[in-house]
Order: C-alpha cells, then sequence, then structure tokens
C-alpha cells in the first residue's frame, strides 16, 4: 500500500508538467466555452424575444435541438464526420465549437425562464418611454435576466468544466486524459482518479465562490 | 386647437370592438378624467395615444399632428407622453434615480451629470430626493408612483397619461397621490386620468368623461353625471359614490 502511494507520486512528480499542461487545457477549454457560451446564449436569448415569429420558431428549434442532442454525439460528428466532406479541425476547434453550440442552448433556455417571471409592465413602461426594441433589451431585460439567472449559469459553468473531460475522447489532451496515462504507467487507478476527482471538487469550489461573490455585488434588492 | 383631438377611435381585437368610436378632446393644462367600468377599454384608449396599440380607424391628433399614420415616428412621439401605469413599472434593477435618468441619458442623450441634476430636481419635486439611493423594492407604493410621476416628468412631456395610478394603494396613499396630481396640474402639467376611484376622480377634477361600451357617452360634472338622463351613466356613477 505505501509502495503504492510512493510510485504514484513519483511518477505524478515525473509526469506533473504534463498533468500541469492538461490542467491548463482543461481551464482554457471550460473558460473558452463558458464565455462563448454565454455571449452565443444572450444571442439565441434575444432572438427567441424578437417580433418575427419565424426567428423566434428558428431559434426555439435551435434550443430543443442542442438540448436533445448528446453532446457526445456532436463531438464525434464534428471530429470524426466531418473529415469525410473535407472539413478538418483541431480538437480544440472542434470541442469549441460543439459546446459553445450545446453550452448556449442551455444558457437560452435559463434566461428564458428568467424572461417569463419579468414583469411584463417594465417592458411597456420602457416601451412607452421610447426606448427601441434593442434597447429595452439592453438596459432592461438583460440585466433583469442575467442577475436573475446567475445561480443557473453557474451550474452551466461548472457543468462546463465536468464535461470538458468529454473531449479527451476526441484526442483533446486535457487534464483528465493526462490522468489516464499516469494511471496506465503504474497501474495506480484508484489513486490517480482520486487524485483527478480532488482537483475537480477544487476548481467547483472555486467557482462557487466567485459565484456567490458576483451574486452578492449584482444581486437585485428586493 | 386641444392638445389631443380624438375622432371616431375605433379598436377591434379581433371581433371584439372595444372602442367603437371614440371622440374626446384634451386641452392644454386641463386635467381629464376618464371613468367607466372595467373592461370598456379605458387602458386600450390610453395606449392608442402613444401607439403601444394601433387603432383600427379614426383618427388622433396630438399638437396639431395626426399620430396614427404609418410615417409617425412613434418613438419620438412617446417621449412626449409620459406614461404612469396602476403598477407603478418602475425599472426593479435600477435605483430610484437611476429609474429617472435612465430615459434622459438614453433617449435624450443628456451627460450623466446634467441627467442626475434634471432627475434630482424632479425628485424634489415629488418628496423623494431623500430616496434616491434606495430600489424600488424598498419604498412604498405611494413613493413608488411619486418615482413614476417623476421618471415621466423628467423627460418633458408635453402631456401626462395615467392608467388608474391609485388602483393598488391604499385609501391614505390614494388621497396622497391625488393631492399630487392636482398639485402639479395646478403647476400646468396637462393630464389624461382613467380611474375606477370616484373618490380620486372628485379630487382631482370637477367633471368626467363616462366611457361605456366603447364609446363617450357622456361629459360632464359628477352631480350631472349622477343626475344623467342615459340609465347606464346615472347608475355607474351613483354606484361607485355609494
Ligand atoms: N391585446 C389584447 N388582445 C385582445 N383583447 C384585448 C387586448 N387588450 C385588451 N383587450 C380586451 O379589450 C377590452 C378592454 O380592455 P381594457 O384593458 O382597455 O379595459 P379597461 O377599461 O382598461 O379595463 P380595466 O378597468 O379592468 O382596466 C377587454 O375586454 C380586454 O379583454
Ligand atoms: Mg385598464
Amino acid at each position: 500500500m505505501v509502495n503504492g502511494w510512493m510510485a504514484f507520486s513519483r511518477d505524478l512528480q515525473e509526469q506533473l508538467p504534463l498533468v500541469l499542461n492538461g490542467l491548463i487545457e482543461t481551464l482554457n477549454l471550460t473558460v473558452a466555452i463558458s464565455i462563448s457560451g454565454l455571449l452565443l446564449g444572450v444571442v439565441v436569448f434575444y432572438l427567441s424575444t424578437c417580433r418575427s415569429a419565424l426567428i423566434r420558431q428558428v431559434t426555439k428549434g435551435y434550443i430543443s435541438f442542442f438540448i436533445g442532442m448528446p453532446l457526445i454525439v456532436l463531438l464525434f460528428l464534428i471530429y470524426y464526420g466531418l473529415p469525410q466532406w473535407g472539413v478538418r479541425m483541431s480538437p480544440f476547434t472542434v470541442a469549441f465549437i460543439g459546446f459553445t453550440l450545446n453550452v448556449a442552448a442551455y444558457n437560452a433556455a435559463y434566461l428564458t425562464t428568467a424572461f417569463n417571471g419579468m414583469d411584463a409592465t417594465e417592458l411597456e413602461a420602457a416601451h412607452a418611454q421610447g426606448f427601441s426594441d434593442g434597447q429595452v433589451f439592453r438596459y432592461i431585460t438583460l440585466p433583469q435576466v442575467l442577475r436573475l439567472s446567475v445561480p443557473a449559469l453557474t451550474n452551466q459553468v461548472i457543468g462546463n468544466l465536468k464535461d470538458s473531460s468529454v473531449a479527451f475522447l476526441i484526442q483533446y489532451t486535457e487534464f483528465f486524459a493526462r490522468v489516464q496515462e499516469l494511471a496506465a504507467t503504474n497501474f495506480q487507478f484508484f489513486k490517480a482518479y482520486l487524485f483527478a476527482a480532488l482537483v475537480y471538487l477544487a476548481i467547483v469550489s472555486l467557482i462557487v465562490v466567485i459565484a456567490r461573490m458576483i451574486e452578492k455585488r449584482i444581486c437585485i434588492i428586493g | 386647437m386641444a392638445l389631443i383631438e380624438i375622432r371616431e377611435l375605433e379598436k377591434r381585437f379581433n371581433d371584439q370592438r372595444v372602442l367603437a368610436g371614440v371622440n374626446l378632446d384634451v386641452e392644454a393644462g386641463e386635467i381629464k378624467v376618464v371613468m367607466g367600468p372595467s373592461g370598456c377599454g379605458k387602458s386600450t384608449l390610453l395606449r392608442c395615444l402613444n401607439r403601444l396599440v394601433d387603432p383600427t380607424s379614426g383618427t388622433i391628433h396630438f399638437d396639431g399632428q395626426e399620430v396614427t399614420g404609418p410615417m409617425v415616428d412613434v418613438r419620438l412621439l412617446r417621449q412626449k407622453i409620459g406614461f404612469v401605469f396602476q403598477q407603478f413599472a418602475l425599472y426593479r434593477h435600477l435605483s430610484v434615480l437611476d429609474n429617472v435618468t435612465l430615459g434622459l441619458r438614453k433617449l435624450q442623450k443628456l451627460r450623466k451629470p446634467d441627467a442626475e441634476e434634471k432627475a434630482m430636481a424632479q425628485l424634489e419635486r415629488l418628496g423623494m430626493a431623500a430616496h434616491k439611493d434606495k430600489f424600488p423594492a424598498q419604498i412604498s407604493g405611494g413613493q413608488k408612483q411619486r418615482v413614476a410621476l417623476a421618471r415621466a416628468l423628467a423627460m418633458d412631456p408635453a402631456m401626462i397619461v395615467l392608467d388608474e395610478p391609485t388602483s393598488a394603494l391604499d385609501p391614505v396613499m390614494c388621497r396622497e397621490v391625488g393631492e399630487l396630481i392636482r398639485q402639479l396640474n395646478s403647476e400646468g402639467v396637462t393630464m389624461l386620468c382613467v380611474t375606477h376611484d370616484i373618490d380620486l376622480a372628485q379630487a382631482i377634477s370637477e367633471k368626467a368623461v363616462f366611457l361605456n361600451q366603447g364609446v363617450v357617452s357622456a361629459e360632464a360634472t359628477f352631480a350631472a353625471l349622477a343626475n344623467h338622463d342615459h340609465e347606464a351613466t346615472r347608475t355607474f356613477f351613483n354606484r361607485t359614490k355609494a
């Protein structure tokens, strides 16, 4: 047992640069898709509140489609499927595109839920003041809906971190892929995956703390 | 010429004829009270004025300009008509001060200090200056309606339109807001007020317009309305008084 731990920590030290590299890749992907997923989510949400029934229908379709489609299928489709049509992209690019499409659909759904709880007379008051549709969205709808959605959006960021491990299946050498390699060198699977679990947990805790701080600063009084 | 001239205004929602030929004038400087049973189209009438609702037919002249045509700059029109709602409709994520400055900054393009100066003048006028940093959830209903009035007045509108401004208030606050409305009118603010509340109506005006079944069926003093030839009018003004 003691031998096992020593072997594990020796290998971990040896492979630490690779593991750290993987961790950076994981954080890269998580941060990138959290930002792009939020931005695209806001755009999709904006379109879903638009006056044109056709655009609303299309965005509803988008949300249902990407929430219904398993992420892994989407990633495999882009990474292994598209090359048959001559479209080849790096694992990071594929992961970035696949995750963004998926995360945006979820974020748009959260924002829509918050929007449905909004007071319609505030929006009417804004229109009555003379604000354009775009201004009402920017100054009234979006600030309120984003604040109300902080908990759901935080959960999504946590989900992004956890789901990013799926990207190793399309050859993206992120943290979990590196831990797999580590485990394979000394067969200390339990220790390796426990180590991975603790690292993920630590990052999740950090995200939660940051989210609490954000929530405290921007919450709507009342 | 009256500030607002409504002629044969008609609005249909599907088959329902909510407004069936309304004729109404509002003179600059006056306060006009419109009363009528629930669902008679009072809110719809007000919404037609600033095109929150598009009328089916008829004309509305605002300051001599026809406002029902397709070429009208609706957003400019709306900036000239201050709207006050029953539910106050303050922007809940903004402080009292920011509620008032938002329109000044984004619509009138004032710089922040100028917008705040102008907003503070209105909050001062309505006795809300001390509450400028509070959020809507932190003030009472009567105070919210004061802020809503300040927000409307800050835009220098040609008139203020009020849709049941006291329906969500308790009797004491009702009276308070009623006095405020009268005071503002005596300072020269043109107002068109829709209400169920006969006490409010009598507090702010000698006369009322009775809107019933989609048309203005009478416009007279309260005494005359309560003894009107027309039975529905007589009943309404006697019932609401009791
Ligand atoms: N957007 C709409 N679509 C369909 N019907 C509507 C719409 N807005 C109002 N109506 C109908 O028009 C009628 C008049 O509504 P309105 O809100 O103008 O009445 P009101 O006199 O303001 O009533 P209240 O005193 O209850 O506020 C109602 O029967 C209502 O159902
Ligand atoms: Mg109404």
